[in-house]
């Protein structure tokens, strides 16, 4: 089956980044034996003096295949993991959802729509999992990373938001055509920042640090007018600064 | 480029979330600076207070949190 696996508000100033912590789970994940994890991706949620954040409010979450019987222990695993490993003072949030058992349409992903644009409460994040039978769990603190893990679960499922964690890697190469780019395993397309789609023939220059970001439920590589007169390329990779609005 | 708070002690950087060279400017001028983790990183200057773990971001802009007086 697969999953969507979510969490929230596990670190503070000083230690691991969420990022970091779910990448941890989805490697231990696959140690056990339990199935293959995906890419994590970041997804912002609202900056407002009302929502408890410790500097940039924004969960993490990566899509798993697992072996269907193997779901309860790898919900075990992840929440002893946050309860482990997650900063004094956070709050941490884990969420796990079947993604077979939720339409295309679901409430999740309007809940996920509704934590980056409102104030929403753990009340309705746990009416909500009650009611789609998606785990939610909070491990220590307050628990309020239980509303940023359902959101980030949603917007996953949607597929229309966040940036991947981590940068992808070409082999060292700094000019690509765009059909090898579509050869690499966490690129699902390649489009042009202001619309479009760049020809399959067509050079990328490969900037510093490039990743995807989600669109139309796919990961897609940004590129734009090349900027600098003497290449070959005729696109680039989208700056860093680009890419924050997703 | 700082508007204090005089309640919590905290400053917030008054150009917003949009002056890139700004905040490259200061953070070259701070000593607390300390870059944050890979996927919190918006910034294509790597050291930049908006890159930097300190700052929390607000609405319009962010609070520095290493430098409390």
């Amino acid at each position: 089956m697969r999953i969507l696996v979510s969490i929230d508000d596990t670190d503070d100033l000083d230690s691991r980044g969420t990022g970091e912590i779910a990448s941890l789970i989805a490697e231990g994940l696959q140690q056990k034996g339990w199935g293959t994890a995906g890419m994590v991706t970041r997804h912002q949620l609202l900056v407002h003096p009302d929502v408890p954040y410790t500097s940039h409010n924004s969960a993490m979450c990566f899509t798993a295949d697992i072996v269907d019987l193997e779901l309860e222990r790898f919900i075990s695993f992840a929440g002893a993991f946050l309860d482990h490993e997650c900063a004094p003072g956070s709050d941490p949030g884990l969420c796990v959802a079947q993604v077979e058992r939720l339409e295309p349409s679901s409430d999740l992903i309007g809940f996920g729509q509704r934590a980056k644009q409102e104030v929403v409460t753990m009340q309705e994040a746990f009416d909500l999992a009650r009611r789609l039978g998606i785990h939610l769990s909070q491990h220590g603190g307050t628990g309020q990373g239980v509303i940023g893990a359902l959101a980030g679960a949603g917007l996953r499922l949607w597929g229309n938001d966040g940036r991947m964690k981590g940068a992808l890697q070409f082999g060292g190469k700094k000019v690509l055509p765009v059909t090898e780019l579509l050869g690499h395993p966490h690129i699902d397309a390649v489009r042009c920042l202001e619309g479009g789609v760049p020809g399959a023939a067509d050079l990328v220059e490969i900037g510093e640090k490039p990743k995807t970001v989600l669109l139309e439920g796919a990961s897609v590589l940004l590129v734009s007018p090349l900027e600098r007169e003497g290449s070959e390329a005729v696109w680039q990779t989208v700056h860093r600064r680009q890419l924050r609005r997703y | 480029m700082w508007r204090s708070d005089e309640i919590t002690g905290t400053r917030e950087f008054t150009p917003g979330k949009e002056s890139w060279a700004a905040a490259a400017r200061a953070a070259l001028e701070c000593f607390r600076f300390a870059e944050d983790v890979e996927e919190e990183l918006i910034a294509d200057d790597e050291r930049s207070c908006y890159n930097c773990r300190y700052r929390r971001w607000s609405a319009a802009s962010f609070t520095c949190l290493g430098l409390v007086t």
